[in-house]
């Protein structure tokens, strides 16, 4: 392989010992002969700077004298003098590397004091290396990053010099906070961050005067051009064909939030009012705020500013306040949105005090820092305004505008938004942004109390905001229709923010007609579902498989507005990859998996609304399945000898039990005689049996749920034909008879009637066969060399069907799969027969 | 040099489990490993040949600034690939490891290939976690595997080198949208848009459009 060594050609090279004083003596020799950087010696110069950095970090834990020669001979001047004599990236790089790997390594507080105690450091740090080369670029910043990691209350002094104002390692990487790679601005905003974390005050103050307006003017400018880029993504994505483009733009506004998010969880009062000011007045209210309003309201101030159209400015609104739980910020913000009046916003300002405006900074970051670290001591010319959110009026003011405080300017344009008529795309947002609002840790309770929250005083005739409350129940009502425009994330969403608004420790506030309307609705849901309900195997595990996914993924609004999908027109498809929660149905299966889902939905409303217990669902609870640490009794139970064969090919030998709707595979427990420890364990109902074509003696068994995973085509040998087919038989027999008691369930769940269903009165049917043919004594007719006896199993569950109904039932009629053959062994009878008979025995 | 692809990785994984070592190792060869110096680095860029194609490999280490949650959340959207490093003689770093694949599975773009590495292969007698174990992970999480030494050097080019490959074989699939630089990969010089119909992953001007 390359080794750079060679390049020394020089056995002399290799005698010296590489971690030695000597060595690095050696060294010093070479860079003091190579003071000019020419194309012959570039390659030397190259390895020469690598073996300091290696020497360095081998004395940092090994010998200090190599530190004590470095700075006695000075030797990262001779850096800067390489760097000094636009030496080429290839040497840049070396050196940039060579300095990232000693910052990086070094242990030693004293060497890092050695390393950083004459500017050079610094003057690298300000050193105008080609940054369009970017692989210059990158190791530069990572150079500045590492620097960074180093920072504390000590070392800070080596880069901030309050004498000269100067903060070089600070200053110089802000101004790549816009770099079109992603890997530098992150890197910058890394640095940023380890910089204000370090509790320094001059150095925090220099921040604050020098640099705080200017870079964070420029950060919200950027972050706002980057709004109106996703906006245009937007409004030009009709036929969603830029998903990629759009879901990435979504997600660096996400970081540009959690970004500022970090920034204001440091709690730096000084930087946390600066920052929040410009946030305010210069980017959300002005930008996202007052986006809400159509175009003409606010004319004389916002005429010819940029704007976003509403559905994108809740989403973005809903995204702060998800993210920030900063209370000076949040409070603000929500006060506007949800107090402010026209009145206050009279002049366009919001009562007379800052004027927000969405606007190009004055001058560029870099202009700024320029003048502002120059001249010393002098205020910033970007002045703070007052903060926006500041509702203070005199008594006077307030009579005056009585009348026009009643319309909440803002409030009135999001609560509008729900309203579904024509479709749910600006009702999804309004509805996640009154959530995000509602669960904002960070804001004052008596700003949400009787608004977004149920009113604590308990005095109050009406105690929660009613007129909210009537668009929720208005989408809850009209999503159980038939025809309707409001996909499945609206109505869960719309539920999930009606009980925040009207549940106060367990007990729900409703108004009758409220509380009418959502029983009402909760009927219309099973209605509907009923009109869809087939009695079929696939209707039961399509409900069944909707009620699990809904349970295991409730909605998380937080995820939900990182999905940039949802800001495209809501849609239909499936083509479009979109979710199905979070599109329109398509085509009928669709539209019945919606009813079943939206009957769930509303269920569970109403069921916490009247503070009932769920009792019914899940209609199979998969935990039920005996685990492998309980050893069951099965002295009376039937066991058949199988083999199994593994997907790994590993056979092993279990005993084949059917116990309370579960196929249950056990071992014997050592010194317990007759008992059974599972091995593996699944419902009847998920099983599917299949015999083996070419071996009489197997059958194949798939589940998608058993207590050790999926089993998918297992193969199960059993000793002979006949006791594979009795096992084919009892586990067919099994399933039909689980599955129809899962109908049944569901039949109650909808109040469908029983007797309605053909299949139903199969099963009847069977069962009545079954019951002639027990009244003769099974166990005469046992098979030879089978095991046990039958057991009769308290734990079985009964059918439910009364038995009344059998007569009724004409004979002949056959089930579709796995129909039983007569005459069939006697023992797998059992299997059907209810208890009751066995006991009479 | 110029490149056909650049390729951005992230290195993931607990503290002290050689994250900056392997770095160092993969991307500068000259620092041998030496029984008692440990040396380590968080960036470096180096130029591998796949399918005679220069590919350049950055590679960023993200240590040391877990506790700011834009910055991981932004470092694993930005990237290709990711080495997922574990310490085969402590078995708490491998125990983390669904953590962290959480963390990149719900940060990072669907795309993102994660290799599973079990580092430290050379102190086979302090072994906590055995290789099977990793495989087992690596096969259940859909990851490649391997275990490397950045002492001996052992499997690190590979480690490196494979991730690479499958990059470069979605690339060839058009999983990747490569004109989307959000996902850690750049078209070199010689691949500019210009002429980006002789890139992989767009149709090639000389087949009908109307083929399917």
């Amino acid at each position: 392989m390359f080794r750079s060594r060679s390049w020394f050609g020089g056995s002399l090279w290799r005698t010296k010992n590489p971690h030695s004083l000597d060595h690095l003596k050696y060294l010093h020799t070479v860079l003091s002969k190579n003071q000019t950087v020419s194309e012959s010696n570039r390659s030397l110069l190259v390895e020469t700077l690598r073996s300091i950095a290696e020497i360095l970090i081998w004395g940092d834990q090994n010998d200090s004298s190599v530190f004590d020669f470095f700075l006695e001979k000075n030797m990262l001047s001779f850096f800067l003098n390489i760097l000094k004599q636009k030496c080429g990236s290839y040497v840049c790089v070396q050196l940039l590397q060579t300095l990232n790997i000693l910052f990086e390594n070094i242990r030693n507080e004293t060497s890092l004091y050695y390393l950083l105690s004459n500017n050079h450091v610094n003057s690298i740090i300000v050193h105008k290396f080609d940054f369009s080369d970017e692989e210059v670029m990158a190791y530069y910043i990572s150079f500045l990053k590492t620097l960074s990691l180093k920072l504390n209350s000590h070392t800070i002094h080596f880069f901030y010099n309050d004498h000269t104002n100067d903060f070089p390692l600070y200053t110089e990487a802000i101004k790549f906070f816009k770099h079109p790679e992603s890997m530098v601005r992150i890197a910058v905003r890394t640095l940023t961050l380890n910089v204000y974390r370090v509790q320094d005050h001059s150095m925090l103050r220099f921040i604050r005067n020098k640099t705080a307006a200017p870079y964070f003017s420029n950060l919200v400018w950027f972050i706002g051009n980057h709004v109106l880029e996703l906006d245009a993504c937007v409004r030009n994505d009709a036929d969603h064909s830029s998903q990629s483009r759009l879901a990435d733009l979504v997600a660096e506004h996400l970081d540009h939030l959690h970004y500022l998010n970090d920034i204001l969880c440091l709690n730096i009062d000084e930087l946390n009012d600066v920052l929040i000011d410009h946030l305010l007045n210069k980017l959300f209210v002005p930008l996202y705020i007052f986006s809400l309003l159509p175009a003409h309201q606010f004319s004389p101030l916002q005429e010819g500013k940029p704007r976003v159209s509403s559905v994108v400015s809740l989403f973005l609104l809903s995204q702060i306040f998800l993210i920030t739980r900063q209370e000076a910020l949040v409070n603000d913000l929500a006060n506007v949105i949800l107090k402010s009046t026209a009145a206050n916003w009279e002049n366009g300002s919001f009562v007379a005090q800052a004027r927000p405006v969405f606007g190009a900074p004055s001058r560029t970051l870099e202009e700024s820092l320029e003048t502002s670290t120059s001249s010393l001591g002098e205020a910033t010319s970007e002045d703070v305004s007052e903060p926006v959110g500041n509702l203070n009026i005199t008594d006077e003011e307030k009579e005056q505008r009585l009348a026009q405080e009643a319309q909440k300017v803002f409030l009135e344009v999001v609560v509008n938004s729900l309203d579904c008529d024509e479709n749910d795309y600006a009702a999804l947002f309004a509805l996640c942004l009154l959530y995000a609002i509602s669960q904002n840790e960070g804001l004052d309770h008596i700003m949400l109390d009787g608004m977004l929250l149920p009113a604590r005083n308990t005095e109050l005739k009406q105690r929660y905001n009613a007129w909210l409350v009537q668009k929720l129940v208005n989408i809850v009502t009209q999503s159980c229709q038939a025809v309707c425009k409001i996909r499945l994330v609206t109505l869960e969403l719309a539920i999930l923010l009606l009980q925040k608004l009207v549940l106060l420790e367990g007990k729900n506030l409703l108004s009758d007609a409220h509380y009418a309307a959502v029983v009402g609705a909760k009927e219309e849901s099973a209605a509907l579902l009923t009109s869809y309900y087939k009695r079929e195997d696939m209707f039961g595990e399509m409900f069944e498989s909707e009620d699990e996914d809904m349970r295991k993924k409730p909605l998380n609004v937080e995820w939900l507005m990182m999905d940039s999908n949802v800001l495209l027109p809501p849609t239909g498809t499936p083509m479009t990859g979109i979710d199905f929660g979070k599109r329109l149905p398509c085509g009928e299966v669709e539209r019945a998996r919606r009813a079943i889902r939206v009957f769930l939905l509303v269920r569970s409303l109403w069921l916490n609304l009247s503070g009932l217990k769920e009792t019914q669902l899940p209609l199979t609870n998969r935990n039920d399945c005996v685990q492998s640490d309980t050893d069951l009794d099965l002295t009376n139970s039937d066991l058949l000898a199988c083999h199994v064969i593994g997907p790994d090919g590993v056979r092993n030998h279990r005993f084949l039990v059917v116990e309370s709707n579960q196929i249950i595979l056990v071992v014997p427990v050592p010194g317990k005689l007759g008992y059974g420890r599972p091995k593996l364990a699944a419902m009847l109902h998920d099983l599917d049996v299949s015999a083996d074509k070419h071996d009489s003696r197997s059958l194949f068994l798939s589940a998608k749920f058993t207590t050790v995973g999926p089993m998918v085509n297992t193969k199960f040998i059993f000793d002979d034909h006949i006791r594979c087919m009795a096992a084919q038989q009892r586990l067919t027999k099994g399933r039909t008879k689980a599955r129809e008691e899962k109908m049944r369930q569901m039949e109650k769940l909808l109040d469908i009637p029983p007797s309605e269903s053909p299949q139903y009165n199969l099963l009847q049917q069977l069962r009545h066969q079954h019951r002639s043919a027990g009244s003769r004594s099974m166990l005469h007719h046992k098979i030879p060399g089978f095991p046990t006896q039958i057991r009769v199993s308290s734990a079985s569950p009964r059918p439910s069907g009364d038995e009344g109904s059998e007569a009724s039932n004409s004979p002949g009629t056959r089930s579709r799969d796995g129909s039983p053959k007569l005459p069939r062994p006697r023992s797998e009878e059992i299997q059907l027969e209810s208890i009751k008979v066995k006991q009479h025995k | 040099m110029s490149y056909a692809y650049l390729f951005k990785y992230i290195i993931i994984g607990d503290t002290g489990v050689g994250k900056s070592c392997l770095l160092l190792q993969f991307t500068d060869k000259r620092f041998q490993p030496v029984h008692d110096l440990t040396i380590g680095v968080e960036f470096g860029a180096r130029m591998i040949t796949i399918d005679s194609k220069y590919i350049k490999l950055q590679i960023w280490d993200t240590a040391g600034q877990e506790a700011f949650r834009s910055i991981t959340r932004s470092y694993y959207r930005g990237a290709a690939g990711a080495l997922l490093v574990y310490d085969i003689t402590r078995r708490e770093t491998f125990n983390h490891l669904t953590t962290w694949l959480d963390d990149a599975r719900q940060h990072s773009n669907s795309n993102m290939v994660i290799m599973l590495i079990g580092n430290k292969s050379d102190l086979e007698s302090r072994r906590e976690v055995k290789k099977e174990e990793g495989e087992a992970f690596a096969r259940e999480h859909g990851l490649i595997f391997m275990e490397t030494s950045a002492k001996t050097a052992a499997n690190v080019e590979e480690a490196f080198i494979n991730t690479a490959k499958e990059i470069y074989e979605k690339i060839q699939e058009g999983v990747f949208d490569i004109n989307n630089e959000a996902n850690g990969i750049k078209i070199g010089p010689q691949h500019s848009p210009s002429n980006s119909n002789l890139s992989p992953g767009s149709k090639p001007p000389s087949q009908p459009s109307g083929c399917c």
